[in-house]
């Protein structure tokens, strides 16, 4: 399935919905949106990866670039991911560094 | 299934997983195994674009073959590129693993999710051809 991501910008929260799989030749849109919520300086990020069915290292690399570009006092939620997705996730120590969340509530 | 000849370009990832998929619903491999074999191979498969080719100025094609037994569902990615050996470059430690998202190093993970998702993978470089195979067990009734 072709990648989507679609940004979101509300009362600082930037929120990012995924879809399809991100790989390196996806990777450069996902890049372009985190460079809209990082220039709009929003204080959280979330992303909604319940339909992100495939996720390669290269996304990894861009929620690294995510916490450089935005800073690290800028909290990163990802919402909704399962499976294989979340398997990854953990395997590669990424939940340590992002709140992994079933939902988003806004607080 | 027939070998695969795509592109050495990042647009052929897509192709390339499709490829990875049909064979693996043919292999009828779980689910976990599936997804982990189609990883493995579009990491390496970035590695020989981006590295072997791109980055070197050269073009050429990647193919792609699987080889099914009873035992085992191999895939094959061939290539012409610079000699890449994935095998030889430095992997994450556990520590590095645990590391505040700021303070991580970009690279290495796609090699370590390589050898985390498939049960074994070689690399092997011969008359100018580099060949990554990749080999996933098949369990009774498909089960992972």
């Amino acid at each position: 399935m072709a990648f989507e991501a679609q940004l979101q910008m509300a009362q600082g929260v930037a929120r990012i919905t995924l879809a399809g799989s991100l790989d390196a030749a996806s990777a450069p849109r996902f890049r372009e949106v985190i460079e809209q919520a990082a220039a709009q300086e929003a204080g959280k990020l979330v992303l909604f990866m319940e339909k992100l069915e495939f996720l390669a290292s290269a996304g990894l690399q861009l929620l690294i670039f995510a916490r450089r570009k935005m800073g690290a006092d800028v909290d990163i939620y990802v919402v909704g991911s399962q499976g294989p997705v979340l398997g990854t996730l953990e395997m590669t120590g990424f939940h340590h560094g992002v709140h992994i969340q079933d939902t988003f509530a806004d607080s | 299934m027939e070998p695969l000849s795509l592109p050495a370009k990042l647009d052929s990832l897509e192709k390339l997983g499709s490829y990875v998929v049909r064979a693996t619903a043919e292999a009828k491999l779980a689910a976990k195994a599936a997804y982990g074999l189609r990883l493995a191979v579009d990491e390496i498969a970035t590695n020989i674009v981006t590295h072997g080719h791109e980055e070197a100025g050269i073009s050429g094609v990647v193919t792609v073959s699987v080889a099914l037994t009873d035992d085992s569902l191999t895939v094959v990615l061939e290539d012409g590129g610079l000699p890449f050996d994935p095998l030889s470059h430095r992997l994450p430690a556990e520590d590095d693993l645990n590391l505040p998202l700021e303070e991580r190093a970009i690279g290495g993970l796609g090699i370590f999710l390589v050898l985390k998702s498939v049960d074994a993978f070689r690399y092997e470089r011969a008359h100018d051809v580099n060949r990554n195979i990749f080999v996933m067990n098949r369990t009774p009734n498909g089960a992972a």
